[in-house]
């Protein structure tokens, strides 16, 4: 399996230097569809992209990007994952363990 | 109560009846005993998946200024070729181990953070900037693996902590109480049936 970058193009090539193949340079209006795509692509274990770029998505599109165990789905930069999975923790657990 | 019209009292039912109430009393009990053990899992997990994440923003601001230096010293076309001059692409093997019934990832990754020479560009075209670009980004892709395989774990646990919660609450309020209360029910009318039939009897004798 391999690892899929998604996002505007300073983003994605420092990873094209750490030697990821498939990095996808796209602009906001078809970010959507690029992602539903490599969703579908079996040979994606993990699929990187910007939390700027996340927070732009329909929301039932970052639903299944939350969800998402396959390809997981990593969202780095600015500020954003981690209050995703406090989100979780505190509906599963009941108490705010992120702290 | 829509329980107490759908059975029958009877001692065959209420043979039934007491049956399901044990098996559903211990099932209660493990899956309480399996929530506990879940949450026990996550805390575990929790401390860990909170430092990788920190790493991860940490190693993505400085790879990202190193890419930006790299870039404004060399030029974008210069990092671009190079980027495309890259041989070996990280490969991830995915594994599955169980933790409590809950099957959780481990993904395993090779050809991550290589030697300067195996990158596969040229050391003479390049320079130092270009080389601590990749190698500040190879750690972070490394990190990002690490990442990727403790937060889906994390999402797993959690996903089964919930069903599981679900579950016993449903066997606790819902369930068992249903079933006592059918069962307490039969119970009283089994004792009225044989009281009537007492006088009943009582009755024809006098």
């Amino acid at each position: 399996m391999e690892i899929a970058v998604v996002g505007h193009n300073d983003f994605v090539i420092g990873f094209r230097l750490a030697g990821i193949r498939k990095i996808y340079d796209t602009t906001s209006d078809n970010i959507e569809a690029q992602i539903q795509s490599i969703l579908n692509d079996r040979t994606v274990g993990i699929l990187v992209v910007h939390n700027e770029d996340l927070k732009k998505l329909s929301p039932q599109m970052q639903r299944t990007l939350d969800d998402s165990v396959e390809p997981t789905v990593i969202a780095i930069g600015g500020k954003g994952e981690s209050t995703n999975l406090r989100e979780k923790i505190k509906q599963s657990v009941g108490v705010d363990l992120w702290k | 109560m829509a329980i107490k019209d759908n059975i029958k009292p009877t001692r065959s039912e209420l043979i039934e009846l007491k049956k399901k109430i044990k098996l559903s009393q211990s099932g209660h009990k493990l899956l309480k005993m399996k929530r506990d053990g879940l949450i026990l899992e996550l805390f575990a997990i929790l401390e860990k998946a909170k430092d990788i994440r920190a790493e991860v923003e940490k190693q993505f601001a400085v790879a990202s200024q190193k890419l930006a230096i790299a870039k404004s010293a060399e030029g974008v076309v210069v990092v671009k070729s190079t980027a495309f001059a890259l041989k070996d692409t990280p490969k991830l093997e995915l594994e599955s181990k169980n933790v409590m019934g809950v099957v959780v990832p481990k993904i395993q990754a090779s050809s991550v953070h290589k030697k300067l020479e195996e990158h596969g560009y040229g050391i003479i075209g390049t320079s130092s900037r270009i080389d601590e670009a990749v190698d500040s980004y190879e750690i972070l892709v490394e990190k990002i693996i690490l990442a990727a395989e403790i937060e889906t774990t994390m999402k797993k646990l959690l996903e089964d902590i919930e069903k599981t919660k679900r579950r016993v609450n449903a066997l606790e309020f819902k369930v068992i109480p249903e079933l006592t209360e059918a069962k307490d029910f039969i119970v009283l009318r089994l004792e009225e049936m044989e009281r009537e039939n007492t006088f009943r009897l009582k009755r024809i004798k006098g």
